[in-house]
C-alpha cells in the first residue's frame, strides 16, 4: 500500500482525508502534518510516498512548502488540496511548482481516490 | 463539487494532464497580448509610451488604455480597436489544449458540454439586497453559494430569509469568520447554535454522531465550512474579474449583549431558516 501524509491545519479535513484513504484499501495514511514545516519535517521521517497538502495554512503555507519539497525530494508526489482551487492563478501556480494535481474542496471520497490513483 | 476553470475540470477528471495544461497556459501566455502589448504590435503606440503610462499608473488608479487615451497618445477609437483585436485574437484554453495536440475538437466540445452542466449549479440566482454598491453583484453572489453549499456540503434544507441591514452582530454559541481582502475587503460570519454546530459537524466529518468529539473538533467544521464557502466564492468572484483573498478563519463566541458593527462597516444580515425551526445566519460586514 502506498503511503501518504496529510497536510492540513483543519482537523476535520485531515479527519476526511485520513477515512477517505485508510478506507481505500490501497493507501495507507502515516501521520498528519499541521503545516508546511511539520510536513517537510514528516516526509524526512515518514517517507511518504504521495502528500496531500492544503494550500492555505498559517505558518508555512502549502505553496512554500511545496517549492522546498520539489527540491529536496523528487520522488514523492504532492496533490494538492484547497478550496482556492478554483482560482485559476492559484490552480496554475501549484503545477507550476510540481504540485502533480490539485483536489477543490468541497471533495468527494471517489474524485479522491481517483486523483490519488492516478499518479 | 466547485466553482472550477476548464483547464482544472479537465486536470481533475484526468482528460488532460498537468504538464499539458501548462504548454497550452504557456501558448496563451504568447499569444493573448496584454493591451499595451497589442497597442504597440499595431503600430499605435511606442514602448517608450508604455513605459510612461505604467510609470503614470503608479499615481493614477486608471486603466491603461484610458490613461494613453488622456495622454493624448491614443484616441478612443483606437483604444477600443485595441480591446477588440484583443477579443478576436483571443486563444481559449480548450483552443490552445487543441493546439498542442492534448485535445480534439470533437473532445474539446464534448467536454465543454460537460463543463458548462457541472458549473450550471453555481449560476447565481440573484438575491435582493437593502442596499446598493459598486460590488453589490460579488455580494449577492455570496450569498447564493451560501445557500448552495449549505445545500450540497451540509445537506440541510432551509429557507433564506429577507436579506436585511443589521445594527449589531447578534449573540449565538458560536460565530466562524474569514476576513475577504484584495479588490474588496469584507468579513465574512456564519452564526450557528449549538445544534446546528452538531449539524454541521456531522456532515462535514461523515459521521453518524459527534456527541464524543472534542469541543475543538465541532468548532474546526463550521470553520473548515466558511473556509470552503469563501474559497468558492473566490474563485467566482476571480471568473467576474474580482480579485479576492481569503485568510485563515476564526471563531468568535459573541457575550449575550451581541457584538457592535465595527465603525467604517456596513453589516447584511441573511437568516437561513434551517427546517426543523433552528435558524442560521450569514453576516456580511462590508468596509465602506
Amino acid at each position: 500500500m502506498k503511503k501518504v501524509l496529510v497536510v492540513d491545519d483543519s482537523l476535520s479535513v485531515a479527519r476526511q482525508l485520513e477515512k477517505i484513504i485508510s478506507e481505500s484499501g490501497d493507501f495507507t495514511c502515516v501521520g498528519h502534518a499541521k503545516n508546511g514545516a511539520e510536513a517537510i519535517k514528516m516526509n524526512h521521517t515518514e517517507n511518504p510516498e504521495i502528500i496531500c497538502m492544503d494550500m492555505n495554512m498559517p505558518g508555512m503555507d502549502g505553496l512554500t512548502a511545496l517549492r522546498t519539497l520539489s527540491v529536496m525530494d523528487k520522488e514523492v508526489k504532492v496533490v494538492m488540496v484547497t478550496s482556492l482551487g478554483g482560482v485559476g492563478d492559484k490552480f496554475t501556480e501549484a503545477l507550476k511548482l510540481g504540485a502533480k494535481n490539485v483536489i477543490s474542496k468541497p471533495f468527494e471520497a471517489d474524485n479522491v481516490l481517483r486523483i490519488l490513483r492516478e499518479l | 463539487m466547485a466553482v472550477k476553470f476548464f483547464g482544472q475540470f479537465l486536470v481533475e477528471k484526468g482528460i488532460v494532464t498537468s504538464s499539458a495544461l501548462l504548454d497550452a497556459i504557456n501558448l496563451q501566455d504568447k499569444n493573448n497580448l496584454k493591451f499595451g502589448e497589442m497597442a504597440v504590435a499595431m503600430g499605435l503606440v511606442t514602448p517608450a509610451d508604455i513605459q510612461r503610462a505604467h510609470n503614470a499608473q503608479m499615481s493614477r488608479d486608471m486603466k491603461l488604455g484610458h490613461l494613453l487615451v488622456e495622454m493624448g497618445v491614443l484616441t478612443s477609437v483606437q483604444m477600443d480597436d485595441v480591446v477588440i483585436r484583443q477579443k478576436n485574437t483571443h486563444l481559449y484554453i480548450g483552443e490552445a489544449l487543441v493546439q498542442i495536440g492534448a485535445l480534439t475538437s470533437e473532445a474539446l466540445q464534448q467536454h465543454l458540454d460537460a463543463f458548462k452542466a457541472d458549473q450550471a449549479q453555481y449560476v447565481s440566482n440573484g438575491i435582493d439586497l437593502p442596499i446598493t454598491s459598486a460590488n453589490s453583484n460579488i455580494w449577492e453572489m455570496t450569498a447564493d453559494l451560501t445557500y448552495k453549499m449549505i445545500t450540497r456540503v451540509l445537506d440541510l434544507q432551509f429557507r433564506p430569509g429577507k436579506c436585511v441591514q443589521a445594527t449589531a452582530i447578534s449573540p449565538n454559541f458560536m460565530l466562524a469568520a474569514m476576513d475577504l481582502s484584495g479588490d474588496v475587503e469584507a468579513r465574512y460570519l456564519i452564526s450557528v447554535s449549538e445544534g446546528l454546530q452538531k449539524s454541521i459537524a456531522k456532515a462535514i466529518l461523515s459521521e453518524e454522531s459527534v456527541d464524543d468529539e472534542p469541543a475543538e473538533v465541532l468548532e474546526d467544521t463550521v470553520m473548515e465550512f466558511v473556509n470552503v464557502v469563501c474559497g468558492n466564492v473566490a474563485a467566482k468572484a476571480s471568473q467576474m474579474g474580482i480579485i479576492m483573498d481569503i485568510n485563515p478563519p476564526v471563531t468568535l463566541h459573541p457575550p449575550a449583549s451581541g457584538l457592535p458593527i465595527p465603525a467604517g462597516h456596513t453589516a447584511l444580515s441573511f437568516p437561513i431558516h434551517i427546517v426543523g425551526g433552528d435558524t442560521m445566519e450569514m453576516l456580511l460586514l462590508i468596509k465602506n
